[in-house]
């Protein structure tokens, strides 16, 4: 076993200490330190400006008979399922096509990652825009078309599949770009075996390459899962959660919540709660796509 | 003491590693250095203090104009003027004010249904507490706004300042193309001028001229200029509320909800939003608006339209004078402030009736004063703006909102029930007050 240089086990090495400051600090004052505090704000009614009152497990109690809670709960399940298997279909669609040598290979690779480096509200706002009702473009191709105009925004049926198709084109880049990392670890021998054992392209998808690029699954199954469980700026700046509550994701419905009605404890049990619940999803899913 | 000292001083250091003293101590000059917005009393005696307005063009020329007149008055008491930070609304920006301590001493864009979350974190100077708050307030305040301006505990904690009243703009030289002469009074009367009014234009099958426009956002303030105006109007001058109480769920709101689902089932509201301005571009016919669109449509109207105001229509059958929403901004004195006194002196120089005529001619917006259309002081104002009369006329006929601290949270109940009845038309009317109703009641008892 190396032993350690006398320098290093010196206690108080002050040039080492100085060296984690700046993140110690940033980790206490914007970690550790709003963890302690929203845990605290639980057990308590808060408005920001006015000062505390215990008021025991009456959070999480009020918070069982909110229906807006379960329904924020449902429109977020809701976005999960529309977007995670839209954005896994395409993203590995278009990453094996990208893997094979197509022309202008390059060109694409960097045209599809495009949006994922774009501001997210700029993103929202353009596509706000082209699901315009009234002078929108999809809608002004559906005139042209002699197809009646649609109400993607207003309709409470097609408002959260408008948010989740959005939200594919906005994040498909990254997922091909980590499909295309996987793909590309494939050994091509594996191939070339079931090519000599007459496997068809159908069977190599299925028995060779989705096999082998599992991790790279579960890593787009639980980023994705994860990134539409924080779903707010779509529906906070497209639709402020309507209409009639069908995209009041419940990301937007705790901001609500905390910042313009200033129920601070509320919405700290809300997220609580809400953390707890990604845990469990994700521990799953984890397990299921491991098993498969 | 020298000694103690020196031992909390060890055991900070057999805590703390060195090399993070000199970062705490950074930390605290940098933090203290955001801390309160309001001044302190100069070496020379003179007295500092920050004075928010609101940060519309039309309102920082006041305040520019206000402030230099004030300063050079007062020697000794001098006012930095800062327009509100920018943010979605300065409702935030005040809260986030007064959670970080960093108000000014005076802000005069207070909405009153805040006032209810600001007073309850005494987080505002209670005004009746100075000795000419009485005579200036009966001198001023209009006998149907005082009610609106006292807080549950029976004190004042601002200034009423201004007022909008929410009336309908119209396009005359539409109604008239339309046939119609004289802007409806009764809700039949406006759906029947409506269906005239929404028309195709070009005949390609979709309509392209409507007869007013609805914002369908579920936004809780967007519901100040369709649900609340005729609400009040057609309760006859009602607010939501009685000190805690719910009042809204009445056949006045059912009428309302009636009314403005039949407008989006008839089409001649649209459900969408535009992005130009609808009525300037003759795309719709009215809306429902205030007294700054005045400016605003001087400024850009194209050639050729012709426009009036009107005041709100009310439910068939029902008599008496139209009230609408006052959409009023007061004026409050912050208790961060460590010159009350001096505060209050520059908050009634807000108030007095040449600053009031001020206002009018800067920012084309009403002060809220008693006798205002009768002062030979802003006759020749009104001689020369008057669009400005009738809005002027409808400040006796104004209301305000409800003191509680839950006030944005029972505009946001409402508004979802609205969009859900009345834009949507997926819940009857009685149904959408019944639920807007609950869950208001809700809200009051947590």
């Amino acid at each position: 076993m190396t032993k350690l240089s006398p320098k290093y086990k010196k206690p108080g090495n002050k040039v080492a200490y100085l060296m984690i400051t700046p993140y110690l600090t940033y980790f206490l004052v914007f970690m550790a330190f709003p963890l302690v505090f929203s845990f605290v704000l639980i057990f308590h009614k808060w408005d920001i400006v006015s000062s505390m009152h215990w008021v025991g497990l009456g959070n999480l109690s009020r918070m069982f008979h909110d229906q807006l809670f379960f329904q924020s709960l449902i429109n977020t399940g809701i976005f999960l399922l529309l977007n995670i298997p839209l954005q896994i279909f395409i993203a590995l669609l278009l990453a094996m096509l990208l893997n094979e040598k197509i022309f202008a290979r390059s060109f694409f690779r960097a045209v599809y990652f495009m949006p994922v480096v774009i501001s997210g509200v700029v993103i929202t706002i353009l596509w706000q825009q082209l699901y315009s009702e009234q002078n929108g473009v999809l809608n002004l191709i559906l005139f042209h078309l002699g197809l009646p105009k649609i109400p993607w925004l207003r309709s409470p049926a097609l408002a959260m599949p408008s948010i989740a198709l959005m939200a594919t084109w906005k994040n498909v880049g990254l997922y091909i770009i980590l499909f295309l990392a996987g793909l590309q670890t494939v050994p091509r021998y594996l191939y070339e075996v079931a090519d000599l054992d007459g496997a068809s392209s159908f069977d190599k998808f299925f028995y060779v390459t989705l096999p082998a690029i599992n991790p790279t699954l579960i890593l787009v199954v639980i980023l994705s899962t994860l990134g539409g469980f924080s779903l707010f700026i779509e529906p906070f700046v497209m639709t402020g959660g309507g209409p009639m509550g069908h995209t009041m994701s419940t990301v937007l419905y705790i901001y609500k919540e905390a910042f313009l009605f200033g129920r601070m404890g509320y919405a700290a049990s809300l997220a609580f709660v809400y953390t707890l619940i990604i845990f469990a999803v994700v521990a799953v899913q984890r397990k299921i796509i491991e098993q498969e | 003491m020298t000694s103690l000292l020196k031992k909390i001083a060890a055991a900070v250091r057999s805590f703390v590693p060195g090399g993070l003293i000199p970062v705490l101590m950074i930390s605290g000059v940098l933090l203290n250095g955001c801390g309160s917005e309001h001044q302190e009393t100069g070496k020379n005696g003179i007295v500092h203090l920050t004075y928010w307005p609101s940060a519309n063009e039309y309102e920082i020329n006041l305040a520019v104009l206000e402030v230099a007149q004030w300063n050079a008055a007062h020697p000794k008491i001098q006012i930095k003027m800062q327009p509100i930070p920018s943010s979605q609304s300065s409702e935030e920006v005040l809260l986030a004010a007064i959670a970080g301590k960093t108000t000014p001493d005076i802000c005069s864009n207070i909405w009153p249904g805040k006032m209810g979350q600001f007073t309850r974190a005494k987080a505002v100077v209670q005004l009746d507490t100075f000795a000419d708050f009485d005579s200036l307030f009966a001198a001023r305040i209009p006998e149907n706004l005082i009610k609106d301006s006292r807080y549950l505990d029976g004190h004042f904690y601002q200034i009423p300042w201004k007022t909008n009243p929410v009336m309908i703009q119209y396009n005359v030289g539409m109604f008239k193309s339309a046939g119609v002469d004289t802007f409806p009074r009764t809700y039949s009367q406006y759906l029947k001028a409506g269906r005239k009014l929404t028309r195709d234009l070009n005949g390609d099958g979709q309509i392209d001229q409507w007869m007013g426009i609805v914002d369908v956002r579920a936004k809780w303030w967007v519901r100040f200029f369709d649900f609340y105006p005729f609400y009040i109007a057609a309760s006859g001058g009602q607010t939501l509320l009685k000190g805690r109480k719910v009042l809204f769920d009445t056949q006045a709101s059912v009428d309302v909800f009636r009314f403005f689902q039949t407008g989006f089932n008839e089409g001649i509201f649209p459900r969408a939003r535009f992005q130009t301005d609808p009525f300037l571009m003759k795309i719709v016919a009215s809306r429902f608006t205030g007294p700054w669109e005045i400016a605003h449509t001087e400024k850009y109207k194209p050639k050729g339209l012709t426009y009036d105001f009107a005041q709100i229509p009310l439910p068939d059958g029902k008599k008496g004078h139209s009230y609408t929403y006052g959409d009023p901004k007061n004026i409050v004195i912050f208790s961060t402030t460590k010159h009350a006194y001096e505060a209050w002196q520059f908050v009634k120089f807000l108030v007095t009736p040449k600053a009031d005529l001020n206002l009018l001619k800067l920012s084309g917006q009403l002060p809220v004063r008693k006798g205002l259309m009768e002062d030979s002081l802003y006759r020749p104002y009104f001689r020369k703006n008057p669009m400005m009369v009738k809005f002027a006329k409808m400040i006796p006929f104004t209301r305000g909102v409800d003191s509680v601290p839950e006030m944005e949270e029972i505009f946001d109940a409402i508004s979802l029930e609205f969009e859900a009845s009345a834009i949507l038309g997926k819940r009857t009317p009685e149904d959408a007050v019944k639920r807007a109703a609950k869950r208001c009641r809700q809200i009051l008892i947590e």
